[in-house]
């Protein structure tokens, strides 16, 4: 029984890899437009311009800024 | 032990990928037009560099023109073999027609057409675009993953140049 887990857990650590993961090939549906977080560039800029008249501060909506506005 | 051995050994096969210095795996495809299948071994006597590619892959478009001018550069004992991946093999002429058009020559690849993905399997693609520069004798001799730029087209005709001598 012991022998039999171990193997089970061998072989499905083997198989993750392979199954879990998406392989780059099998990208084709993920590069589609309709697959981005902001499909449409100039709706995506409109509004980050909206939300910084709005918020009255820049910043914030990157992963590389705090969004203090003090840069 | 014995059934621990058998077991050990299948994981270790699901790890089996291709590398530099083996046989190249065998397939056969279908022309991207569907009127011709092709095999690799077919191609015993050229040095082949096998392109895996789609037409829905930013850096497959811009080794695409690179790769033609490379296969008109070096035509005699030099083949691409192109393998598209795309589901419907329209947006892959398409795509190589648009490309066409922008550098004003045409490619002189065997298109080959993989709907299924065999050949990135076969091959254990690590990304997109993938290339394999594969010998006379069938032997995998280069790996590139992701798109040539032209350092590696040098590279790549230093290479060839070598393996035609052989």
């Amino acid at each position: 029984m012991k022998y039999l887990l171990l193997i089970a857990l061998l072989f499905f650590s083997g198989c993750g890899n392979h199954l879990v993961r998406v392989q780059p090939y099998e990208k084709e549906y993920f590069a589609q437009d309709k697959m981005k977080l902001n499909p449409l560039d100039e709706r995506a800029e409109q509004e980050s311009h909206i939300f910084l008249i709005r918020e009255a501060s820049a910043g914030g909506d990157s992963a590389f800024q705090g969004g203090c506005g003090c840069r | 032990m014995k059934t621990f051995v058998i077991a050990l050994l299948l994981q270790l096969s699901l790890f089996a990928d291709v590398s530099i210095g083996e046989k190249a795996p065998e397939f056969m495809l279908g022309s991207m037009d569907s009127q011709t299948a092709y095999s690799l071994n077919s191609l015993q006597d050229k040095v082949v560099l096998l392109n895996i590619w789609a037409s829905w892959c930013s850096g497959c478009k811009q080794e695409m023109p690179k790769l033609i001018k490379l296969q008109n550069d070096y035509h005699s004992k030099f083949q691409i073999v192109a393998v598209n991946i795309d589901k419907n093999p329209d947006n892959g002429l398409e795509f190589l027609q648009e490309v066409e058009n922008k550098i004003g020559y045409m490619s002189h690849f065997i298109n080959l057409h993989d709907p299924k993905k065999s050949v990135p399997k076969l091959y254990s693609c690590m990304g997109m675009p993938s290339s394999y520069l594969i010998d006379k004798h069938g032997i995998i001799r280069d790996i590139i993953i992701g798109s040539v730029d032209e350092n590696g087209i040098q590279e790549l005709k230093t290479e060839i140049e070598k393996m035609e001598k052989e």
